[in-house]
């Protein structure tokens, strides 16, 4: 791991290489994941909790952008994947805290509530070990 | 579905989780016999969804309907993708990479054990 960035010639660190495609792999189940489970919840019950459903769209929003653009791993997708990274972060710990808080204003199960326990708290591990894939992975010449 | 293969795929995807794991920290890349391995895995879960499929169009109703036919989908693009991803670069962490979607596949093998339950 550490040696790598050492090189003068820097920027050989990308996201989608190493380390970054078992990030890249797990993003993709959580993308197929959140977006399955919204799109049934949409389809079969919105009214029940339209705002929960509507957080589990979101969320799989997010988990398909952090996808496709730590894969692509270019510049311009690595902004994108900060961008995305930082709301699920913002998402999960909102929605967790809340769903804890005041269970009631989630009375039904998101992907994000309770941190994630539903899936073994990865959703809240997930975007700490994005920033710091965008982190390690940074440009060494901005 | 058919508990028998139902377990059968979750102790072949759990081999391959562990399979995965254990190159990875060998720093090899997955060798031939592992990819094989791979591919069977997908042979084994894809013939559970298409038994679980027929099944429901057979008349069988699961309490959750919608969920259930996601998982019998979801369940078999995983380990193809994963397949994909894990050759794209041939190192350690393509051992990892195929480590990850076997445990999807363990996990929601598990998950559709639990909601294959009849309705009503």
């Amino acid at each position: 791991m550490s040696g790598v960035r050492a090189k003068p010639t820097g920027s050989t660190l990308k996201t989608n290489s190493g380390a970054g495609r078992v990030l890249v792999a797990i993003y993709g189940i959580f993308a197929l994941a959140a977006t399955a489970r919204a799109s049934v919840q949409l389809i079969t019950r919105f009214e029940e909790a339209p705002l929960a459903y509507l957080l589990s769209a979101l969320a799989g929003l997010i988990y398909i952008v952090a996808t496709i653009t730590l894969a692509r791993g270019t510049r311009g997708s690595r902004r994108l994947a900060f961008v995305a990274i930082i709301i699920e972060l913002i998402g999960v710990i909102t929605v967790g805290t809340l769903s804890v808080v005041d269970p009631e204003a989630f009375p039904r199960a998101t992907l994000w509530s309770i941190y994630g326990i539903g899936y073994g708290f990865v959703p809240l591990v997930l975007p700490i070990l994005g920033l710091a894939l965008l982190w390690h992975t940074r440009p060494v010449n901005p | 579905m058919i508990d028998a293969l139902a377990y059968s795929v979750i102790a072949l995807a759990g081999v391959a989780v562990i399979w995965g794991i254990v190159t990875a920290i060998a720093n090899k890349p997955p060798g031939k016999a592992q990819l094989v391995y791979a591919a069977a895995l997908e042979i084994v879960t894809l013939g559970q969804s298409i038994i679980a499929v027929a099944k429901i169009i057979g008349g069988f109703r699961p309490v959750e309907l919608a969920t259930t036919i996601g998982y019998l989908i979801g369940i078999v693009i995983l380990i193809p993708i994963a397949w994909f991803w894990a050759n794209v670069e041939r190192d350690r962490f393509s051992g990892i990479v195929l480590a990850v979607a076997a445990l999807a596949v363990f996990a929601m093998t598990l998950r559709l054990l639990v909601l294959w339950t009849p309705a009503g």
